[in-house]
């Protein structure tokens, strides 16, 4: 199949229909608190069976990219990222709001979106194959590593050092939670099926983040709610702006292509790179979490990335490296495709006309994205004693419908309130979340890793660094911790300046 | 007053009318089938796949709703759980509730559940990472048996385990048993050699075959019609025959006219050929048991699983 017919195959009016609608229903969940691409895909999923397969993923995949980009529109509006993936543009784009500058953040946010999206699918395009094979190589010592090398982000954000260890040390505590993988042994479970289960990222995150923010705004007063104002930016200046900062929006795509081959892991520790990264390498004069549009490029276009590059094994080997992307190999099997390297030659229909058509989801992602900032805004206009109730309604949805459970609906209050509490004495809360979601990866990796060893015969450290990969990822947490070490100690002496003068 | 009279005569009969209408109308409002698994997988499918042909019989909306969590506990206890009154029917993955039942202290046991119809066979299997010098059953075990404990053996799912180690234990061999969350990861690291056996099921056949992985048997009592050239473990001299079979399940308990609806609709649409498609192309084996024949099939395996459920008790529960 050659790519005249399969461009000829995309450029009808149903294929455009359909990403248009898939992105658009993407960002409205991924923009709702509690409710992301993974949610928006599994309700449309029945939808698929009896489209043609190439649409029916067309538009999943348009959700799942509309998904990524939609949690920034309220992390930056009203603070509440609905995905632990806006959490780091939450962070910068908050700040800017405050400032009048919304407009601006949002524009920074579609427009680095669209140049992680293209980066993402280009290289899921052009490099699959070899791709498939380099995630291959990931076993339990490298998983480990890099794993590790996520914690250590956790140094570079801003704060005390204290606090934010005491927030990561309790995000891998609440990981610990249930029955354990390897061994299967209960821990912290209280004989409760519920905690049995294990405490699942979203309910964490919706609580930390949603419920927390909209406690606190239930004791502010109307006056202190952040006033809409109109700016005038052209989008043009913001694209700039963006390419001007010499090469963070590649970079930062890249490291999201490259760290969303993981399975698990992948979005969350690529979108924490980057930023903890762009922190590094900022030239501007805005401190970071006051309101740096840099830190708001990296993280966008880093998540946007991540969606091609979850593909990759997906495609390639039919294994599905994140959970929106295990839904969509569901999909693909109702439709009696076989996901591997078999796709290509049995069914390149199928396989390309997705390939290609996943770039059309970025050209439709960025149309409504940047069309609808205007009216995105008008949140902004409505008063507080709507919006509260409105997110608490929904967030309290979205921590149901996960599991259907109603016991992640307590754990979302729970940490609700521990949330609050953390805000008003600036524990920060980012670490939480990484602490949770690597806590489990690196834990089981390093049970997995001591078995391995076991069976071979060898000590664990030279197992663990038996191959080039896992050396050179040894290599990079050691570089992180000097690094964080480094930005520590320049922020400590800025500081101390600032202070004599 | 004649016809109040009328009225009032005929209000016992209308009642029982109404009563009997009851049943027959069955159903008169929306059904949910619980999946105790996430949405995708291969339960969910049968589900959606039996929910949407089970809709258009009986001439009701069906609803498939995910409940996953615990390897399916938390489902399977919902649904065993809910009222009997044919509104909460499920589906999932035979024996995970057996499994559960005897491993962990649930609130559910087999006989809370009715079970209906069985949809499919999926039989368990081994197969060998891409680098592996072994490519039969006879040089695994040959070398298993010749280097104890060094031969790695993956496994994701309660079953997973189970018949890793009944493999194991038939075969004579001693092996390390390392656990995965999930098929996928589990392909993962067969596929990269990090492990150098998977206990896995035969749907993970194609991907791991097309990217050189090596199926070493079925453990099914004849091969499958969908791969003629995989051997069974049984012709190859090792008894085990062990697999999932995607069963459709009520709360024990249904009125006798309810569930002779839902069984009768069942037993319609099992021979509907576009439903088979539907398996077919989802690459599920679709093998239909009614409520009857599932009933002999589920003793049948709870008799070979529970002797290895109970000799690895300490390793299924926490080594």
């Amino acid at each position: 199949m050659d790519i005249v017919s399969i461009l000829l195959n995309l450029l009808t009016p149903s294929v455009f229909l359909v990403v248009f609608a898939g992105v658009l229903v993407g960002i409205v969940v991924g923009a709702i608190p509690g409710l992301n691409g993974a949610i928006g895909i599994s309700l449309l999923l029945p939808l698929t069976f009896t489209m043609e397969p190439q649409i029916g993923l067309l538009l999943l995949g348009g959700i799942y990219m509309g998904g990524m980009y939609g949690g920034s529109i309220t992390a930056i509006l009203i603070n509440v990222p609905g995905d632990v993936v806006a959490a780091p543009v939450a962070m910068e784009g908050y700040p800017l709001t405050k400032q009048g500058r919304s407009k601006e953040a949002l524009y920074y946010s579609i427009f680095s979106s669209m140049f992680g999206g293209f980066i993402g699918v280009l290289i899921l395009i052009l490099f699959t194959p070899p791709l498939a094979r380099f995630a291959l190589q990931f076993g339990p010592a490298e998983m480990f590593f890099v794993s590790l090398s996520g914690l250590i982000i956790v140094g570079a954000l801003s704060g005390s050092i204290l606090k934010a260890a005491f927030a990561v040390l309790l995000g891998l505590f609440i990981s610990t939670v249930g029955v354990d993988l390897i061994t299967g042994s209960e821990r912290f479970t209280f004989d409760s099926i519920g905690l049995r289960a294990g405490i699942s990222v979203v309910p964490v995150v919706l609580g930390l983040f949603c419920f927390a923010e909209m406690f606190l705004n239930i004791g502010k007063k109307p006056g202190e709610q952040v006033q809409y104002r109109d700016q005038k930016i052209a989008r043009m200046t913001v694209i700039k702006d963006i390419l001007r900062q010499r090469f963070l929006v590649w970079k930062s795509g890249l490291i999201g292509t490259l760290v969303g081959l993981l399975p698990g892991v992948g979005t969350t520790l690529a979108v924490f790179m980057s930023y903890g990264d762009a922190k590094r390498v900022s030239r501007r004069d805005i401190p970071f979490e006051q309101g740096n549009p840099d830190g708001i490029i990296a993280a966008e276009s880093a998540n946007n990335a991540t969606v091609g590059s979850s593909m990759v094994p997906l495609l390639a080997l039919g294994v599905p490296g994140s959970p929106t992307s295990a839904i969509i190999a569901g999909a693909l099997v109702i439709h009696g495709i076989v996901l591997g390297p078999s796709l290509f030659v049995n069914r390149p229909d199928v396989a390309f006309t997705f390939l290609y058509g996943m770039l059309l989801t970025v050209v439709a992602m960025t149309i409504i994205g940047a069309v609808g900032i205007k009216y995105f805004s008008y949140i902004l206009k409505i008063k507080m004693e709507y919006i509260v109730p409105t997110v608490l309604v929904f967030a309290l949805f979205g921590a149901y419908s996960l599991r259907n459970s109603l016991f992640d609906v307590f754990i979302a209050i729970v940490l609700g309130i521990a949330g609050a509490i953390f805000k008003k004495i600036q524990v920060p809360l980012a670490p939480i979340i990484i602490g949770l979601v690597l806590g489990g990866l690196i834990e089981t990796n390093l049970a997995r890793a001591m078995r391995i060893a076991g069976a071979r015969n060898m000590p664990l450290w030279e197992y663990l660094l038996a191959t080039p990969l896992s050396k050179g990822l040894v290599a990079l947490v050691v570089i992180m911790l000097l690094v964080v070490i480094r930005m520590r100690h320049k922020e400590k002496v800025a500081a101390k300046e600032a202070k004599n003068g | 007053m004649k016809t109040n009279l009328a009225v009032l005569l005929s209000a016992p009969f209308l009642l029982a009318a109404t009563g009997a209408a009851q049943a027959q109308d069955y159903p008169t409002k929306t059904i949910q089938i619980v999946v105790p698994y996430s949405a995708g997988g291969g339960g969910d499918t049968v589900a959606r796949i039996v929910a949407d042909r089970l809709s258009e019989e009986l001439d009701q909306t069906i609803n498939v709703v995910n409940r996953e969590g615990a390897g399916g506990e938390i489902g399977i206890d919902e649904i065993a759980r809910s009222d009997a009154d044919g509104y909460t029917l499920g589906v999932f993955g035979y024996p995970d509730n057996f499994v559960l039942e005897h491993t962990r202290d649930t609130n559910f046991t087999f006989d809370d559940l009715d079970y209906l119809a069985a949809f499919d066979e999926m039989p368990m299997g081994v197969f060998a990472s891409p680098n592996s010098s072994h490519s039969t059953l006879e040089e695994v075990v040959n070398y298993g048996q010749e280097n104890p404990g060094e031969m790695i053996i993956g496994e994701s799912g309660a079953l997973g385990l189970l018949h890793a180690l009944a493999f194991a234990e038939r075969s004579e061999m001693q092996v390390t048993p390392v656990r995965y969350s999930g098929g996928g990861e589990l392909m993962n690291a067969l596929l990269g050699d990090h492990i150098d056996l998977a206990s896995t099921s035969s749907m993970s056949h194609d991907p791991i075959v097309d990217s050189d992985g090596k199926p070493i048997g079925f453990a099914a009592e004849e091969r499958m019609d969908m791969f003629p050239s995989v051997p069974t473990f049984k012709e190859q001299g090792l008894d085990l025959v062990m697999g999932v079979s995607r069963v459709l399940v009520a709360p024990a308990g249904l009125p006798d006219d309810i569930r002779e609806t839902i069984v009768v609709a069942l037993d319609e649409i099992s021979t509907d050929e576009k439903m088979i498609a539907n398996f077919k192309n989802a690459a599920i084996p679709y093998r239909y048991l009614d409520d009857s024949a599932v009933d002999e099939m589920l003793e049948a395996s709870n008799s070979v699983l529970m002797p290895v459920i109970e000799k690895n008790l300490d390793q299924i529960k926490g080594n």
